[in-house]
């Protein structure tokens, strides 16, 4: 059971590496040295039963919360500091366990807001039909149309998001986040509140999506999606990373079967 | 599972005051049609209408167009930025003195007046949004309410440059030779027509969807690098230059300003005329919302004390349809074309 080893991240150019995280809120720790090494090209899981510190590990790497101690960097650049929109200018992307699409735009226009940071048109542009922003809205509108036909949703761009079912809007959701190509997609129970066929497309759809450039991390509670997916898990309890390897070894690990089907062999 | 969401959505409908009247992202194709084709109309009826009727009735209308301007900036607050403001008789009174005070004292024209009150419009949003970009809900209630109580207390003590009680004349013609009325007329329904359209458009830009996204989850807007406070200084900004607007074109229509024109009372008659228009920001949205708070009082004169009274009525009215659900709301004014 070598997977079991948790070996020391070891530098590779573009990786989100975390190095001995800790968390505390008011004297209770929730993450204790956590070391990760996210590399470009793999899906990563996060797994662990309930208050494992799952969220909490993602909270840190999307900057909702500050480590007590301990350092993430995204290859070269130290993230310590750095808010959660800075991070997204650095090419990190997060979606969340909610939906969060806007309702008074349509889906197409949702997917159009992650290029906020990249358009550069200004405020003339806003209230006025100036060529250059017009050339940069239809550019937008074109990606973003791009993003919902690779995953399979072109059809319901036109509609608002209260008005599709959760299985596409979750599918909005992805398509936001990857329109500007990011470095790293963070997803957040992505498979929170689909049914079965929903997750098969979603888990098929993000196998679809990946590609050698990219950094996709998963914390999610539905086992099926997180083992067709994922090239590599970290699982977590207590705030610890109690094991890290391949779905097939994570699943063999004594010590992964023991937290997840209790102690009742011993 | 499936009840339990529909429950779920309910009760953050019912809990959540900027989702309280909510339409659908788009209108259906024909209905955004029929809506294009009903402002053309209503332009064309109000392009033409000085050659057919009376002086008073165009003095009315310029009020209306004036009042509408400040309305929308109220319900481009609501709407992009989820926030009410019921001190927004502040900015309107910046842009309307700013027009008053640089004839009387320096005897320029709205030509410069104009620009010079949408700048100030513009400042004075910043000033206000930068402290308070961490406040929402009725904390930033209270916070505009203070700059529209404060508001009458500052004209009457500068008396020396806003003429105190009595307030001031504006007289200075924007093209000599056209007829005063016409010119109050059109400058005001051009100014309002112009708006709509800008902001017809705005609802497509980076900017707009950007609030819109900012609005319904600041979470997920920074994850995509819209920080709130950026959402706040700049729907604010944009809200305050908008009543600064209506202000200056206010004090252009009417020829008159006074303190007594920029109460408390104004603030919160502007946020009526947002409600009534479904917080929309289309012309005829504008129009009902600034046509009820102009003409109400005007024709209800002698009902003196009952027009607050019908006001609730008519916000009780509004809130009530636009909540009730039926395909009725999908006929009335409220999203932006």
């Amino acid at each position: 059971m070598q997977s079991a080893n948790l070996a020391p991240p070891s530098p590779q150019p573009g990786a989100l590496i975390a190095h001995g995280l800790n968390l505390s809120f008011g004297g209770i720790e929730v993450l204790k040295g956590v070391d990760l090494d996210l590399r470009p090209g793999l899906v990563t899981g996060l797994i662990g039963p309930n208050g494992a510190g799952k969220t909490s590990l993602f909270n840190c790497l999307t900057g909702l919360y500050r480590p007590t101690a301990g350092r993430i960097a995204l290859g070269d650049t130290g993230l310590d500091a750095l808010s959660p929109a800075r991070r997204a200018g650095l090419g990190m992307v997060r979606s969340f366990q909610h939906m969060a699409l806007s309702p008074d735009l349509t889906l197409l226009e949702n997917v159009m807001t992650g290029l906020t940071l990249s358009r550069r048109s200004g405020w003339a542009s806003a209230f006025l039909p100036l060529p250059g922003g017009r050339a940069e809205t239809q550019d937008a509108q074109r990606r973003a149309m791009a993003a919902l036909d690779e995953l399979g949703i072109a059809a319901a761009a036109h509609l608002a998001p209260p008005e599709l079912p959760p299985g596409t809007q979750r599918l909005g959701e992805i398509a936001r986040a990857l329109v500007a190509h990011p470095r790293v997609l963070l997803l957040d129970e992505p498979a929170a509140g689909l049914n079965a066929v929903e997750t098969r497309d979603l888990t098929r759809a993000l196998r679809r999506v990946m590609h050698p450039g990219l950094i996709m991390v998963v914390v999610e509670h539905d086992m099926d999606l997180i083992m067709q997916l994922c090239d590599r898990i970290y699982v977590l309890n207590f705030g610890k990373v109690i094991a890290c390897g391949s779905p097939a070894a994570v699943q063999a690990d004594p010590e992964v079967l023991r937290v997840y089907l209790g102690a009742d062999d011993e | 599972m499936d009840s339990s969401r529909k429950q779920q959505v309910a009760v953050s409908e019912l809990v959540h005051p900027k989702g309280a009247i909510r339409s659908p992202a788009r209108p259906l194709p024909e209905l955004r049609n029929l809506r294009t084709w009903a402002s053309l109309l209503v332009v064309a009826v109000l392009a033409v209408l000085p050659a057919l009727s009376g002086s008073f009735l165009l003095y009315s209308l310029s009020l209306c167009f004036a009042n509408a301007l400040a309305v929308l900036s109220v319900s481009v607050l609501v709407r992009y930025g989820g926030e009410v403001s019921i001190g927004h008789s502040f900015f309107v009174a910046l842009g309307a003195y700013s027009v008053a005070i640089l004839e009387k004292h320096f005897g320029l024209g709205l030509w410069i007046s104009l620009p010079a009150a949408l700048a100030l419009g513009f400042v004075a949003g910043l000033l206000f949004a930068i402290p308070s970009r961490r406040m929402s809900g009725i904390y930033l209630a209270v916070a505009s309410m203070a700059l529209a109580l404060c508001l009458p207390e500052l004209l009457i003590h500068m008396e020396r440059w806003t003429g105190g009680f009595e307030g001031l004349y504006i007289s200075r013609d924007l093209v000599p030779g056209v007829s005063k009325a016409g010119q109050r007329y059109y400058l005001a329904l051009a100014a309002l027509v112009l708006v709509c359209l800008a902001l017809a458009h705005f609802r497509g830009s980076r900017q707009g969807m950007a609030l819109l996204l900012a609005r319904a989850h600041p979470r997920a807007a920074e994850a995509f690098g819209i920080t709130r406070s950026w959402a706040r200084i700049s729907i604010f900004a944009l809200s305050a230059t908008l009543a600064s607007l209506s202000g200056a074109v206010l004090a252009f229509a009417s020829s008159t300003v006074s303190p007594n024109s920029f109460t408390l009372w104004s603030g919160i008659f502007y946020l009526v005329g947002s409600v009534i228009g479904l917080q929309g920001t289309s012309l005829i949205a504008a129009l009902i919302g600034g046509g009820v708070i102009t003409l109400i009082p005007q024709y209800l004169a002698s009902a003196g004390d009952y027009v607050p009274i019908l006001y609730g009525a008519a916000l009780l009215i509004v809130t009530l349809v636009a909540n009730s659900g039926s395909g009725l709301r999908r006929f009335l004014p409220g999203k932006a074309a």
